[in-house]
Formats: C-alpha cells, structure tokens, sequence
C-alpha cells in the first residue's frame, strides 16, 4: 500500500475529527432520566363513574401501547428532558382501574368479571401546540368484551389540556406534570362517563338475558 | 373632615360591592359539551389544528366561567341536567394562508392568515338553538397556525358570552381580530 501523501493525511484527519465530533455532539444532547427531570403522573382523586341500569363487574386486561413512540416515558425533549416514571401504559391502567374500583365496578380477578376491557393507548404526554403554551393529551381505546358471549365493541377516549408555558426549568417540569394529569383525568373521564361505554354495557351485558340465550358467534378484536 | 372620611369609606365599599358583582354571578348553564369543529372542502388545516382547536375551547370556556363544568366530547348528562347543558359544535368554513412578503412590504394587514368559522350552540334536551356565532380571525403569517387557533377560540367564547347573557340571539356580528 502506497504511502498517503500529506494532502490525503490531512484530509483524512479532517472528516474523522470532524464525524467524530457531530456524534458526541449528538450523544451530548440526548436527555438521560435522572431523579430531577424525572415526574410521577397520578390521577389524584377517582373520576366518578356513571350509572348503568345493570352494573357490570370490569377487568382490565391489558394495555398495549400503540403510540409509535420509541421513547414512551420520554415526555419532553429540551432543556435536559422530562421523563416519567413508569410506563404510560402502567399509568393509564392505575387510572382507569382506581376509578371502576372506587364505584365498586372493578372485578377480583378476570374470570370473575362480567365485561374484560382490553385498551390501546395510542398518545399519551405532550401533542404539538402553540409555542405560547402546552398542549397534553391521553387518547386511548377500549375494546369491551363479555368473555361468555364473545361479543366486544370498541369505546374511544380522549383527552386534553391546555397550560401555560414557562422559562425556568423547574416551573416547566411543573406545569408538564400537571398538563399531562389534567389530561389523564380527562381521558379517564371521558371513557368512564362516555356515552360510548353506557351504548356498549347496554349491548354486551343483560344479565337477564344470559341464562336463557345461547351463547352468540365470537367477533374479532 | 371626619365627613369627608366618611363619604372616601362609602365610596370605597361602592365600587368593591360593585366590582365584586360580576366575580359572583352564578354560571348559566350547568354543562356544556364542545365537539371537535369540522372543516369545510377546500379548507387546508392540519388534523392537529382541530384537535389543537378543541383543547383550546374547552380551555377558555374553563376559563369564561359561562358553565359550571366542561364535559368531553361524546360523555353522558343526567337527564335533570339536561335542560341546563348545551353542546357547541361548528364548522370552520374559511382558510387563507395569507402572504409574509405581503405582509412585510404593505403592513396595516395585508397578506395576513385568514379563518372564519361558524358555531352553533344547542340545548342538550331540546335541541333548541340558543345562539349562533360567526367569527372571522386573522393573524401574522408568520405566526404558527395553533397560534390562530387560541385567538379564533378566544374570540368564539367571548361572542358566545355575550350572545347568550344578551337573552340569546338568533347570531351574533361577525368579529375581526386584525392580530
């Protein structure tokens, strides 16, 4: 192999110091979680769940994240970066679990519970908002189903908050934590008071019914 | 003097009584509902701005103290309730992007970001339509259309405010908010 002459030498030291140089500056900016930038999103009081003619005993099975989000508990990404302390996914259960056991809806176990409620959460932490303030939302679904019938409807949930902006980082982390709490209360409201959810017990679960009629063809998830 | 300082103290308690008024009137309604807005054809806004649109409305009706609670889109009232709740749904009906060198070499408005929309406010129990708005915002071209969004809801509660304490007009006049 020819030597390299000086001009190449040089070159070379160029695009190697220089490639280097742009992937720690990469590596620098990427936030780390750490107990100062780190937040705890709890729904605080039960949302108060509403009346059904026949109330059901609920389970939540499962909560599959569907965001896309390849940083979930990564809520916010500038100024050193805003993570959560658990998985969205674990929050937005707690959330909904809380609510149906505090009007004595929840079930013990899923073999014991009348409708088992799969959710699909789909954005859960800040949305892109107007540079003045900030805009969190939780939007989640819900796919109802009678384990002994087979039958499911689904039940859509969303929900949003608006707070303001700030320029300190510790007033910044406070208002995110409590925009995003706002909007959880919001979303848990919205699927346990929905008309969504009172169209799919009305449906799914008539506990007359279910002694006398057969039980009906499986529907797909 | 001590007359003087009698009548001051009078005075004083006036306007406090006076101004603390409007703080304690009580809401007029019990609930109310806002709906996502549709979009007319031809109307090129992002998905997010709708959604951006909601959140912000729901906000500021918070914020006007026109209703005790605001409810989510699509969440039950009790039936005794009902009578007191009303839903705001509407359209957003115009969009002009507007043009920043327009807006750079003329001023005084040119080229600026044009929306208008149209809402509808409707007694939950009898569908009954208490008021109907029609609000025309524009802003700087340079400004980001969820900036628009706050000022357009801004505008759609202050009007909605007004048109229902009025003893509900069939519509209100169109507002223009130059900025």
């Amino acid at each position: 192999m020819a030597p390299l002459s000086l001009w190449n030498r040089s070159l070379l030291f160029v695009t190697t110091s220089s490639l280097l140089l742009s992937t720690s500056g990469v590596a620098a900016d990427e936030p780390k979680p750490k107990p100062e930038n780190t937040i705890t999103i709890q729904l605080g009081d039960p949302v108060p769940v509403q009346k059904f003619e026949h109330p059901p005993k609920f389970w939540i099975s499962d909560v599959t994240d569907r965001s896309g989000n390849p940083q979930p508990m990564l809520v916010l990404k500038e100024r050193g970066g805003i993570f959560l302390d658990k998985q969205p996914t674990a929050i937005l259960k707690e959330s909904i679990e809380q609510s149906l056991k505090s009007a004595n809806l929840l079930a013990a176990d899923q073999a014991s519970a009348d409708l088992v409620v799969r959710v699909y959460l789909f954005h859960f932490g800040l949305a892109s908002g107007s540079v003045l303030d900030l805009f969190g939302k939780v939007e989640f679904s819900g796919m109802v189903k009678n384990p002994k019938t087979g039958e499911s409807q689904e039940v859509k949930a969303t929900g949003t908050s608006i707070a303001n902006g700030a320029v300190r980082k510790k007033n910044i982390q406070k208002n995110v934590q409590e925009n995003i709490e706002a909007a959880l209360r919001d979303a848990t409201r919205n699927f346990v008071r929905g008309t969504q959810l009172k169209d799919a017990v009305a449906q799914l679960y008539k506990p007359g019914e279910l002694s006398t009629s057969p039980p009906a063809a499986s529907t797909s998830n | 003097m001590r007359q003087l300082v009698v009548v001051i103290a009078l005075v004083g308690l006036f306007a406090a009584a006076a101004s603390a008024r409007p703080k304690d009137q009580a809401p007029l309604f019990k609930s109310a509902e806002a709906k996502h807005f549709t979009t007319a054809e031809g109307v090129e806004l992002s998905p997010a701005f709708v959604d951006y649109f909601y959140a912000e409305l729901r906000n500021e009706l918070t914020k006007a103290k026109l209703v005790n609670e605001v409810i989510g889109e699509g969440e039950a009232v009790d039936d005794a309730d009902a009578a007191k709740s009303v839903v705001i749904s509407g359209s957003i009906t115009e969009y002009k992007k507007g043009n920043v060198v327009k807006s750079a070499l003329i001023g005084f408005g040119a080229g600026f970001k044009s929306l208008r929309m149209d809402a509808d406010v409707v007694r939950r129990s009898d569908k009954q339509n208490l008021c109907a708005i029609h609000v025309h915002v524009k802003v700087d071209p340079r400004w980001n259309e969820k900036v628009m969004a706050k000022g357009a809801a801004h505008e759609m509660v202050k009007e909605m405010k007004k048109a229902l304490t009025e003893g509900g007009k069939p519509s209100a006049p169109e507002v223009t908010k130059p900025s």
